[in-house]
């Protein structure tokens, strides 16, 4: 494990090598459903952006709301700490509530079908998800609790995480049930038509977010009384999500 | 918007590979604004090549700004409070 991968001379950090690897490889993969249903790359790649734009601004906003007390506000307007800002970290159900309402600009202004491409592509946001949380694993961050049962993980000196510790590979057991929400969701819309998948992918996510967040350690985070914000946050996404399919059934 | 995408396209890459990922995510953020412009502008066949160009190009500056800048959750926040930025 590393926060850096080495080619020869050049090294490039690990997080971006995978969440490079996770789009390029979910772009491929989006080709499939572009053919099969006749939809406009153009199109796509448009509703694409946005919500990558969306989802940069909201996790930023979100990680920036968690930590609120610990930035000096007042020197925002200073470029080189603004820099060290956005330099910071990311919280994803942030950038999953920026990225979806950003989605309402290609809708207004493109006219484009957006619920058409949500609805066929949503599983590869799990996908990149889940891209991401293996280079989680190798930088060391979003670590999990000290763990002396099977799978633990001990990172070196160097790494993001406490080293010598034996902890709970939570990252790479996200990014496992992520695959399988990725792939779960794809074989609802392929194999059986469902339309759902959005809420689908919300429900499953949700929960499994939220057990998750038990087995997580890393102490930037906030939380509230008994709950992390995430576990906040998934509490009521899962509630959402299910008034939302009981008013659809 | 070829040509505006083709700019911010230019401006990403030059962005990601001179700062080296400090400035990646200005990189990364001209670069998305670069593809949708070009995204846009291809559905124009007049100005179809410039803005397949500037859709290229912005794409390569996201992957490299991506590449050189992107921090998980918690990344450097955490080493910001380790260290005491104040961030």
């Amino acid at each position: 494990m590393s926060f850096y991968l080495s080619f020869g001379s050049f090294r490039i950090p690990a997080y971006g090598c995978f969440i490079v690897l996770g789009v390029v490889t979910a772009n491929l993969i989006a080709l499939h459903p572009l053919k099969r249903y006749r939809l406009d790359g153009n199109d796509f790649l448009i509703t694409e952006a946005y919500l990558f734009l969306g989802a940069f601004l909201g996790a930023k906003l979100l990680y920036l709301a968690v930590h609120f007390s610990s930035i000096d506000w007042s020197q925002l307007t200073d470029f080189s700490y603004l820099n060290q800002v956005m330099q910071g970290g990311f919280v994803f159900y942030g950038g999953l509530a920026g990225g979806l309402t950003l989605l309402l600009v290609p809708l207004k202004l493109h006219h484009i079908d957006i619920f058409l491409y949500i609805r066929h592509f949503i599983f590869l946001i799990p996908w990149i998800h889940a891209w991401g949380r293996i280079g989680c694993h190798l930088a060391g961050c979003c670590y999990g609790r000290p763990w002396q049962g099977a799978m633990a993980v001990i990172y070196p000196a160097a790494s993001l995480a406490p080293s010598g510790v034996a902890l709970f590979p939570v990252q790479l057991t996200e990014a496992v049930g992520l695959l399988i929400i990725a792939g779960g969701v794809f074989w609802l819309d392929i194999r059986k038509g469902y339309r759902h998948t959005v809420a689908s992918y919300l429900l499953f996510y949700s929960i499994w977010r939220f057990i998750l967040e038990y087995f997580r350690d890393d102490a930037a985070r906030g939380s509230f009384w008994i709950f992390s914000t995430s576990q906040w946050l998934s509490i009521g996404l899962l509630i959402g999500t299910i008034a939302y399919l009981y008013q659809k059934q | 918007m070829g040509i505006a995408s083709l700019i911010l396209g230019i401006l990403s890459l030059l962005i990601g590979l001179l700062s080296m990922g400090f400035l990646g995510w200005l990189g990364a953020f001209l670069g998305v604004i670069g593809i949708i412009l070009g995204a846009l502008g291809r559905k124009d066949y007049e100005m179809r090549g410039m803005a397949t160009a500037g859709l290229v190009v912005s794409i390569i500056g996201l992957i490299i700004g991506l590449l050189l800048y992107m921090a998980c959750a918690a990344l450097l926040g955490g080493l910001g409070e380790l260290v005491d930025l104040r961030l």
